[in-house]
């Protein structure tokens, strides 16, 4: 699971209402190369949690020198672009578990896949 | 010159030592958030091995070794999956030297290298252990033979019958089997009581039954035998022996190397039970009506580390983490011994009892929720479990026009794929970020395993947050949802994940196969391709049971076999099929439908018994399960034995060669103009366009800005 991937994911635990950002706990976390797409980059920062990103970058202790607030023109700013392309797509957690922020629930990660399935109790 | 040369090793000394520092760091600091393990700096006497586990391959008793370079080691904790260990030396000092010797040191553990990381952490509490209990009835008589019998029995088991057979098992990779006393039956996974074998059991075994009537462990001697030899990797899926065909107890006497059987009750609870060679094992009671039993094909058992005062058997958590290791599996021999059942089961369990249950009546259409979720659960997703190999791969062509659709979203777009399978598209348009998710754990690790992200979901509950996606698909997955109600729920939460403005392309299987005189490649090679009198004869598929697939399912074009239906619904290998009919225009004339299909209407009390549709023929009604012959065999990886329908289930102590199985999928196949209507019924939705494509019933629709 990719941070990226991480920034979008919910709880939908029924009556959870403060179900975002879910909390990371990794066993495993692996640091990939992956190619770095500026435009890509770009178009992702606006659709981001971007406090949601840095605690959980931070979290897994990688948020190495990532601004904690979005920089102003970040579009012509390679330097910056970089550091966010590295957090969101080249850190992967591969093991440990999502929590619920409010409701406690654990949600397994097994060779990178999260398991977001409730039971019928929850849904 | 020398002084130079002396500062360019100290600086890289220093670098080299900076690098450890940095990845001891990174170690520590994953550690940190892991099940409270803090790391500190002062030294104590206790350290984590960050590397140092069971769970990536190392064996305590390496470890171990290793570890006393430093001194008296106290305690060692490794738990059975984790990739560290946690070492309590008896004084602080050993803990130090240990800690300078140690940290950065490479192990070599098997065809892989690890690099031990160390780093204090406060006082480790030794898990108390807790006194694991084997099922009810089970008893474990360790050396019941002595090493010079159990050769002899080795001996005198006759694998030499079976040589035709090794080259097939050797093929699948799968246990060998041998009989005596009893024939099986595949078709009812029992014995045949009025046809025994000639030769009865062998002579060289009735020493070992008269040890156990001797020892009160059966009142009459047994007269059935089954060998099964595991070598190391193979297994036997978990199944309770049939109470109709055998009495209790069943004797299992395990010759050779020692494997790990794990037992499992109804309700999860699990316990795994070493079975050391020329132990016997006797199961009564419980252990052999209830609870299953199997061998988790593996190559690596993680057992009791020493000779343990306490029972063989550990639980599944393996609660006592201070004395486990892993064991390489050997060649195993099992000789179990079993009486032939000459009267019904009347035993205490009669949910696991064939004697004592009414054969499952046929599925009906649900009527609530929870029905409805049982149906799914039976006959979509378990299913889907089971057959995701063989699935996924049939399922290697994107279609045209879905790639049409992800090739024309803006770059940078999010995209959603509900209900993924094994991530057909989500690399269609490496410009957009796809996300897929499934409900098929199977599936999913398929879609990880290529490079995507996606995770296990239910598409009528998806953990996105809401109007996040510019684009969603959902490609043949909402007519396995088996109320109106629940499909309508899925279009929903298509919807709530879009942002005002974005898209979903949903298709669903089309009642109607043929259209504007067009029949679909799923209806179009049975009649004009299949060669006659062929035993793959289409309309004879449901009672023959042993058709199907029976060749490759890519070739399916060009023979026109019967079995599943390829690609879903059907096979576009040359890209534009040029048959799918296109209209932007909702409103298709109905006259130019072939296929005049009626729904079916349910009668108002009595429950609509679901119908098994015939592969590649029209559909006659849109309520039906499909069948899927799974290839290959049905050996699942120590996977439950799973809920077949009509064909034989398999005797998993029989033969090799079971017979094809085949799952059942439900399905509700939409009329012209059905999803279109079930869109309109969704408030803040535009459909955009829709069509029919080679089957499919097709819609694009558009959240509305003014939502």
């Amino acid at each position: 699971m990719k941070l990226l991937t991480h920034n979008m994911l919910t709880s939908h635990v029924k009556g959870v209402t403060k179900g975002y950002p879910l909390l990371i706990k990794a066993t495993e976390v692996k640091v990939s190369e992956e190619e770095f797409n500026p435009n890509f980059v770009s178009r992702m920062i606006p659709k981001l949690e971007w406090s949601a990103l840095v605690q959980a970058a931070d979290g897994l202790g990688h948020l190495q020198d990532l601004p904690t607030e979005l920089i102003a023109d970040y579009e012509a700013n390679e330097d910056f672009l970089r550091k966010v392309h590295r957090v969101l797509l080249e850190v992967e957690v591969l093991e440990g578990c999502l929590q619920c922020p409010e409701s406690g629930r654990e949600f397994p990660i097994t060779r990178g896949v999260p398991n977001m399935l409730l039971n019928e109790e929850e849904a | 010159m020398e002084p130079c040369l002396e500062n360019v090793k100290a600086i890289r000394r220093s670098k080299e030592e900076k690098k450890l520092l940095r990845k001891q760091i990174k170690a520590s600091h994953t550690l940190l958030k892991h099940e409270g393990i803090s790391t500190v700096s002062k030294p104590t006497k206790s350290l984590v091995v960050a590397n140092g586990g069971l769970g990536n391959g190392v064996s305590r008793e390496q470890l171990q070794v290793v570890l006393g370079e430093g001194g008296d080691v106290e305690t060692l904790i490794m738990h059975p999956h984790k990739p560290y260990a946690l070492v309590t030396y008896r004084t602080e000092v050993s803990a130090q030297r240990g800690h300078v010797l140690l940290n950065g040191r490479q192990l070599q553990c098997g065809d892989q290298v690890v690099t031990l990381y160390l780093s204090y952490v406060d006082t480790v509490d030794s898990e108390s252990g807790v006194c694991a209990v084997l099922p009810p009835g089970l008893v474990l008589v360790e050396e019941f033979v002595s090493l010079e019998e159990e050769a002899l029995l080795l001996d005198a088991i006759d694998w030499k019958s079976h040589d035709e057979e090794v080259t097939v098992q050797k093929a699948l990779k799968h246990r060998r089997v041998k009989h005596y006393g009893y024939e099986f039956r595949y078709d009812n996974n029992n014995v045949d009581k009025d046809k025994p074998l000639p030769g009865g059991l062998p002579q060289a075994c009735v020493f070992v039954l008269e040890r156990c009537v001797r020892d009160r462990h059966v009142k009459v001697m047994p007269d059935q035998l089954t060998v099964n030899q595991y070598q190391a990797g193979q297994g036997i899926p978990p199944h309770v022996d049939t109470h109709s065909a055998f009495e209790e107890p069943i004797l299992s006497l395990s010759l050779g190397a020692k494997t790990v059987m794990d037992f499992r009750h109804p309700d999860g609870r699990s316990v795994a039970v070493v079975l050391p060679g020329r132990s016997l094992l006797v199961m009564k009671g419980e252990s052999r009506y209830l609870w299953t039993h199997g061998i988790t094909p593996r190559k690596f058992d993680v057992v009791p580390a020493c000779d343990p005062e306490s029972p063989v058997a550990v639980t599944s958590d393996f609660s006592n983490h201070s004395n486990l290791t892993l064991s390489r599996r050997g060649t195993r021999t099992s000789l179990t011994f079993r009486n032939v059942r000459r009267t019904p089961c009347d035993c205490a369990h009669p949910s696991a009892c064939d004697s004592q249950q009414a054969p499952p009546s046929p599925p009906s259409l649900p009527r609530s929720q929870t029905d409805a979720c049982r149906l799914e659960a039976e006959y979509v997703h378990s299913v889907y479990e089971e057959i995701a190999g063989h699935f996924s791969s049939t399922r290697h062509s994107p279609w045209p026009r879905v790639c049409h659709f992800l090739s024309s979203l803006e770059p940078g777009s999010i995209v959603a794929d509900v209900g993924c399978g094994n991530g057909k598209y989500l690399g269609v348009n490496p410009e957009v970020f796809a996300m897929g998710c499934d409900r098929s754990c199977a599936l999913v690790q398929i879609c990880s395993e290529r490079g995507f992200q996606a995770f296990v979901s239910d598409a009528l509950s998806v953990p996105l947050r809401s109007d996040i996606c510019d684009a969603c698909i959902s490609i043949a997955v909402i007519h396995h949802l088996s109320t109106q109600e629940r499909r309508q729920a899925a279009v929903e939460e298509l919807v709530r994940l879009l942002r005002p403005g974005g898209r979903a392309l949903i298709y669903v299987w089309a009642l109607e196969q043929e259209y504007n005189k067009q029949r679909s490649k799923y209806l179009k090679e049975t009649r004009e391709q299949a060669p006659p009198g062929n035993s793959t004869d289409d309309h004879n598929q449901e009672t023959k049971g042993l058709t199907g697939n029976s060749t490759d399912d890519h070739n399916q074009e060009t023979r026109g076999l019967t079995g599943n239906s390829t690609d879903d619904h059907h096979q576009e290998k040359k890209g534009l099929t040029g048959n799918a009919v296109d209209s932007h225009n909702p409103a298709q004339d109905p006259s130019s439908m072939v296929m005049e299909c009626s729904k079916v209407l349910p009668v108002k009390d009595s429950p609509v018994k679901l119908s098994v549709h015939t592969n590649r023929t029209a559909f006659n009604s849109q309520d039906l399960l499909v069948p899927w012959h799974l290839k290959d065999g049905g050996i699942k990886k120590g996977g439950r034995v799973s809920k077949m329908t009509k064909d034989p289930p398999i005797d998993t102590k029989s033969p090799v060669l079971a017979p094809c199985p085949v799952f059942h999928r439900f399905y509700h196949v939409f009329q012209q103009g059905e999803l279109e209507e079930l869109c309109a019924r969704i408030t803040g939705v535009m459909v955009q366009c829709s069509y029919h494509d080679q089957g499919n019933w097709c819609v694009i629709l558009e959240k509305t800005r003014d939502r």
